[in-house]
């Protein structure tokens, strides 16, 4: 045990490195591995506005908290599961990070397809682990990759195997338990398809509660030679979560990978999605929606690296934001000097519903290659006036024709989702989120 | 019966004085036409009757149907039935043109006590409608204009309009950008629209529409004002002789 308490640490990373000897286990197969990305984290502390990539996100009120890392429990799988998707697909719920197998409905194994909780991984073949961390890991991680290195208690691998195809997606519930405050959650979500094959994956990050929580989740997906992943992921933690997210993608030859970015939950947000694709052929499509509210403030920063030649990117992300809520969007696209016969293409759109929202916007763009073709383009206004003008004329009151024209907005990201029980959950969320006011007649 | 009812109506947008007293009186049954001059306050008008924000009256009165026009939201006049066809109708990508149509159409029948129709009665309105307007049904789940040519816009409207049947339909340049097949069309589908119990004011800078529906009154509006009403031969005058005559009667008088 250490003896630096919780207390007495000093620095922010010093009271976690504390809550890392206070927790750790003496049998921790992967004690190595975590005690380095420790020591990286704690070298390089949380991300300040003084870093380009942060420079309008604000990570103080999350740093001045200390989390300790939560607990599994039980969960009344009644008073949750309304909020989570019906029939999404083979269903996996992990509360407050943790693989609960009697809330999850794993079905009949699905051919080709095999699904592992991590902890059970990690403690079968630990030295498979740590290689794939070590293989998959950037060269220089964030420090907030770091942090749920150190710190992952479980997951979920999903192999696929060649030309496997699944017929119905995967579908992960994050859960917090009711009851869950100044707790963090660093669940790590690995997907492995082999060569030929598709799946979809849904994660739903359900919240919960209305205690501070901190999650921390990290999904690492490897797409091999001509196989397809689509990738869902609804954010919708509660108000007072802090919400931060990695995605990290590798693309082989003629591989695809679609992703579906609705950000609608926790107080403070921030999706960091990379993208690389490596072999030729490759094809990205990243999808976003991003609509705070109230004062929340929700951050996605993608990269697309184009890393070999005749490779093509499509991006379409829409912001809507209202009341005080801050919307931030940051897309990059690298070409590589290798990377000929790129096509790439960026689209950021956003609305403001009122005096006191901002959504901040950038393009940045990194090309080394000459024989290219990257385009971008970017829009930030309010709600048409004569557009809204035309449905009242038509009869339709002030509030519902402007719902309808928010909803218009959104509706390109909509569309873009395949499975009908998503597409539903979506746009129920969005119903809610900007609906009628209790009396108001349509 | 009056319909519509203008006296000595000011209007203001922004610092500029638009309409300056203009009084206008339309009977149910009637098709007015108002004429005049680019910048001469014609839309300025047909707008503020329908309620468009970013005017301001300074002065005068509208009663429709014996009611304050003036004071009733865009949406309250649309269900009270006064319609109007824009000069340039609005793309509203993602929002589907059958929609929209059934949730305004509803919003009326609802205002009037009336039942909503379900989708089936609906879409049986909406196909006999189209076919007067020698509309494609594919038309119908598109966005509301969107990726419409010109003609088509202005189909549409005329569409809107023998679905929501306004009592009071004001045609902002209806004719504008149309060609002559299409005018013929929706000159047509007005026509076929006229009733007893329906008043229309048509707002152009043509004579050319009103060969296609005949007026039975014709209006000059110079200046944010009536300067001459007539019959349909005034504007005839209007074609040959142009404005300047009746602003110099106007101003001698």
């Amino acid at each position: 045990m250490s003896v630096v308490t919780l207390q007495e640490a000093r620095s922010s990373s010093e009271r976690y490195r504390a809550a890392f000897e206070a927790h750790g286990r003496a049998d921790d197969p992967l004690t190595g591995l975590r005690r380095a990305a420790l020591e990286r984290f704690v070298a390089a502390g949380f991300p300040t506005q003084r870093q380009e990539d942060w420079k309008y996100t604000n990570l103080r009120r999350l740093e001045a908290r200390t989390f300790a890392p939560a607990e599994g429990t039980a969960l009344d799988v009644g008073a949750h599961e309304q909020r989570w998707i019906a029939n999404a697909g083979t269903r996996i719920v992990l509360v407050n990070g943790q693989w609960m197998p009697a809330l999850s409905s794993p079905g009949p194994q699905l051919p080709g397809m095999t699904l592992l909780t991590l902890r059970q991984w990690s403690e079968h073949d630990a030295a498979a682990v740590a290689e794939f961390v070590a293989r998959t890991s950037r060269a220089q991680p964030s420090a907030l990759e770091d942090l749920n290195l150190a710190f992952f208690e479980d997951g979920v691998v999903l192999d696929l195997a060649a030309n496997a195809r699944p017929d119905q997606p995967v579908y992960i519930v994050h859960q917090w338990t009711d009851g869950a405050t100044q707790v963090m959650s660093n669940p790590r979500v690995i997907v492995r398809a082999a060569a030929g094959s598709r799946c979809v994956l849904i994660e739903h990050f359900a919240g919960a509660g209305t205690g501070e929580c901190f999650t921390n989740a990290v999904t690492d997906i490897d797409i091999a030679a001509d196989a397809q992943v689509e990738h869902y992921r609804i954010q919708q933690e509660s108000l007072r979560t802090f919400h931060i997210g990695h995605v990290n993608v590798r693309l082989q030859q003629n591989a695809r990978y679609s992703s579906h970015d609705i950000a609608l939950g926790a107080g403070l947000a921030r999706l960091n999605l990379g993208t690389t694709l490596q072999g030729p052929g490759a094809h990205v499509a990243l999808h976003g929606l991003l609509a705070p509210l109230a004062t929340q403030h929700l951050d996605s920063h993608t990269c697309i690296d184009h890393a070999a030649p005749h490779t093509t990117s499509d991006e379409n992300y829409r912001g809507i934001a209202g009341e005080r809520g801050r919307g931030v969007f940051n897309g990059k696209v690298i070409v590589r000097p290798a990377a000929q016969k790129t096509d790439a293409r960026q689209s950021s759109r956003n609305l403001l519903l009122g005096a006191g929202a901002e959504i901040d916007t950038k393009p940045e763009l990194e090309i080394y290659a000459n024989d290219v073709k990257c385009s971008h383009g970017a829009t930030t206004g309010q709600l048409d006036a004569t557009a809204l003008f035309y449905l009242r004329s038509r009869g339709l009151d002030e509030t519902t024709a402007r719902t309808l024209l928010i909803r218009a907005f959104a509706e390109s990201v909509v569309t873009s989702i395949g499975p009908q029980a998503v597409r539903n959950h979506l746009e129920q969320l969005l119903d809610e989120r900007y609906a009628l006011p209790a009396g108001v007649s349509s | 019966m009056s319909m519509l009812k203008i006296e000595n109506l000011h209007v203001r947008a922004g610092d500029k004085q638009v309409l300056k007293g203009l009084s206008l009186e339309v009977g149910a049954g009637e098709v007015h036409a108002i004429m005049g001059p680019n910048g001469s306050g014609k839309s300025t008008l047909v707008q503020v009757l329908a309620g468009r924000e970013g005017y301001e009256v300074t002065g005068g009165s509208v009663r429709y149907q014996e009611r304050d026009l003036l004071a009733l939201p865009p949406e309250e006049r649309a269900r009270a039935g006064v319609f109007l066809a824009f000069q340039y109708p609005v793309e509203i990508p993602g929002v589907n043109n059958v929609y929209l149509l059934k949730a305004g159409l509803n919003a009326l029948r609802k205002h009037r006590g009336l039942p909503e129709l379900d989708a089936f009665e609906f879409l049986a309105l909406v196909r006999e409608k189209m076919k007067l307007m020698h509309m494609d049904e594919s038309f119908l789940n598109r966005g509301v204009n969107e990726g419409f040519s010109g003609g088509e816009k202005k189909r549409n409207e005329i569409l809107q309009m023998a679905v929501l049947e306004p009592a009071l339909a004001l045609l902002d340049e209806t004719d504008s950008g149309l060609d002559i097949d299409a005018l013929r069309v929706v000159a047509n589908g007005v026509n076929s629209l006229r009733r007893a119990d329906r008043a229309i004011v048509m707002v152009t800078h043509y004579q050319r529409l009103l060969e296609y529906i005949e007026p039975d009154r014709v209006h000059v509006l110079s200046g944010g004002r009536i300067l001459k009403s007539g019959d349909k031969s005034l504007a005839l005058e209007l074609e040959k002789r142009g404005y300047d005559w009746v602003k110099q009667e106007a101003a001698s008088a």
